[in-house]
């Protein structure tokens, strides 16, 4: 079974270097108002790309992060965290959804406070850096192994960046494990994971326990 | 030299330097600040030249030479773009304009790429002969006195591209401005490992007692770094805890302030026999280095803040560092997780009185801290994005760069 393999997978890794916009938002209103402006690449980097910076907090993209820990907004911080952003076909039906939750804060009183100087949000963009990691595998015990050491920046440009590359709300680990490895519900058992409801570290655990379950029923496999 | 940071950089970043070395190398790389020692800025630079000219690249690091009119004018200009109301003259920014012109005429600028470090060297880009080029902002613009910022602003925006260390330094500019974190060495002699036999051998010179408890700040004798706070939230943890104070810094050649300073501080010490006040040589580095594993507990009170080196360099020791929310200070410290952010002196003291009596939390937090400086704040990661900044020039401003074998 495990030496069924066709292509290997090579891992490749990115990284951002920030780069502003120039533009900040001290206060909820100016928040809504650049987010109608901004960039899609700036809507990306605050929300895809938060995933990359390896958060340990409860948030799940920056504007939600900062309106709970500069403004104070809690309940916002919630409704925005709570926006899956790989459930848009786009990052134009994304950005109208994160709106029409500021909106509904914005119609209710009291108004928020300002956000003290120096802790505005500071829209930026990326530039990124995509780049092999000289690792590959040809086979699951491979993968395993791989998958158990690689940055998790490799983590994430072949589980959550792999998502708007490919389109399909498929991911490049999947993509392998079904077309190129012949295991298609180790395939599917990835990709029903929700990146959305994992920090980089908690998919990277989901990866080897559903690797190693099968690599597990592989060795117990009887062949003649 | 870059196989020595094996096992110690995360690969990924090893990786990405190679690959962005082929693409660059045989090219010319100019740094220029205004001192070779003292400060966060020379440090980074004396380590990074030699790691760029091993990846190919002809790098190069020059500096502005001045006197002493002139770099009490750029430490007014310096203080004025971290916020303090000070008029910088017509007659003033001519002076400084013209020792750039004269040392333009001195420096070779003749280069591919020309880094910019700082205000002080800025105007240089009048007598830019091709090349692309960058200004560098190691300092805390996030409150500038509007007048000074504004007249920068002329000469910055000739550049090609400006980088701060912080999002919120960021100065509204039509040129392309890209965050990036400084750094530290971890190979260096003030973050490299030392030996059982070096720290009993710098204690013994420095005269400092092994087996007391030590609360240390290292930084310039400078009122943004308060030093006076820490002395004062000192004597509030002495209350309940018994232990010394370290604060070390050493003369930087841009600094006329820094005696004024120490002086002041000495004063507000007064004779208490558990504070150590260290003026040590420039290039002191092994002391830094075991007086940062010496300590308890490392505090950096700054109110004002370029980035803070200090914090990552004590974080690396495995030690919990006590920071003020002020600069970068937020960006290495992730408050309650890796170390503790403070606004005030009783805060200062609260936070050192709670790792003093709660070792395990300190060891755990100290544990974070370095895990966290070795993904975000080593050289290795800040001449990657260097680099990838001038690549990303190369290529017309490309942001999206893939790196496959050549």
């Amino acid at each position: 079974m495990m030496e069924k393999t066709i292509g290997s997978f090579e891992f490749k890794q990115c990284v951002i270097v920030p780069k502003s916009t120039g533009q900040s938002a001290a206060n909820l209103r100016q928040l809504r108002t650049l987010l109608t402006s901004v960039s899609d690449e700036s809507i990306f980097h605050h929300t895809y790309q938060y995933f990359l910076s390896g958060h340990v907090l409860e948030y799940t993209n920056a504007f939600a992060h900062w309106v709970a820990e500069s403004l104070g907004e809690k309940a916002l911080s919630e409704h925005l965290s709570n926006i899956d952003p790989y459930s848009f076909p786009n990052i134009e039906a994304f950005r109208h959804e994160l709106l029409k939750a500021i909106d509904l804060r914005l119609e209710a009183l009291p108004e928020p406070r300002d956000a003290m100087v120096g802790e505005e949000f500071f829209f930026s963009e990326a530039l990124t850096l995509i780049f092999p990691l000289h690792v590959r595998a040809r086979n699951l015990a491979e993968f395993l192994i791989a998958i158990r050491y690689i940055d998790k920046s490799s983590i994430y440009y072949h589980f959550y960046e792999a998502r708007m590359r490919l389109g399909g709300g498929t991911d490049d680990f999947s993509k392998w494990f079904s077309n190129s490895v012949g295991q298609e519900s180790l395939g599917e058992r990835l990709n029903a994971i929700d990146p959305f409801m994992h920090t980089l570290e908690g998919i990277r655990n989901h990866i080897v326990e559903a690797v190693e379950d099968e690599v597990r029923r592989a060795m117990e496999e009887i062949t003649s | 030299m870059i196989t020595d940071y094996a096992g110690i950089s995360p690969k990924g970043d090893l990786l990405l330097l190679q690959k962005l070395g082929e693409r660059l190398s045989g090219k010319s790389f100019l740094h220029i600040n205004s001192t070779r020692l003292g400060g966060g800025v020379a440090e980074i630079l004396q380590r990074m030249v030699p790691i760029l000219a091993e990846l190919g690249i002809e790098a190069r690091w020059d500096i502005i030479e001045g006197d002493q009119r002139f770099f009490d004018i750029t430490k007014k200009i310096h203080n004025a773009l971290q916020g303090d109301q000070v008029q910088i003259s017509a007659e003033m920014w001519d002076y400084h304009a013209e020792i750039n012109k004269k040392n333009a005429e001195r420096l070779n600028l003749e280069a591919d790429a020309v880094l910019i470090h700082d205000p002080q060297p800025a105007p240089l880009i009048e007598f830019r002969t091709g090349g692309k080029w960058i200004w560098r902002c190691h300092i805390d613009l996030s409150n500038p006195a509007k007048d000074v910022a504004h007249f920068l602003k002329g000469y910055c925006e000739k550049y090609d591209a400006a980088i701060f260390s912080v999002a919120k330094f960021v100065m509204p500019m039509t040129i392309n401005q890209f965050i990036i974190l400084p750094s530290i060495d971890p190979l260096s002699e003030k973050n490299r490992e030392v030996t059982k036999e070096e720290i009993e051998e710098t204690a013994e010179r420095l005269h400092i007692p092994a087996d007391r408890t030590i609360l240390l700040q290292v930084s310039r004798f400078d009122l943004f770094k308060d030093p006076v706070g820490v002395i004062q939230a000192y004597r509030m943890v002495k209350k309940y805890n018994d232990c010394i104070l370290i604060l070390a810094g050493s003369p930087a050649t841009d600094d006329p302030e820094g005696e004024a300073v120490l002086a002041a501080v000495r004063e507000f010490a007064a004779d208490d026999p558990d504070i150590y006040i260290l003026m040590l040589p420039a290039n002191s580095d092994r002391e830094i280095n075991v007086l940062q594993r010496m300590a308890t507990v490392i505090l950096q009170k700054s109110l004002k803040e370029g980035f803070g080196l200090t914090v990552a360099e004590g974080m690396w020791k495995g030690k919990p560092v006590i920071g003020g929310a002020a600069g970068g200070i937020p960006m290495q410290i992730v408050d309650g997780l890796n170390g503790f952010l403070v606004h005030s002196v009783e805060g200062a003291a609260f936070r050192v009185r709670q790792l003093l009596n709660n070792p395990e939390m300190s060891r755990e937090m100290g544990q974070r801290a370095k895990d966290h400086v070795r993904t975000n704040f080593l050289i290795t990661r800040q001449i990657r994005d260097y680099l990838a900044v001038w690549y990303s020039l190369e290529q017309g401003g490309r942001t999206v760069l893939e790196l496959w074998q050549r």
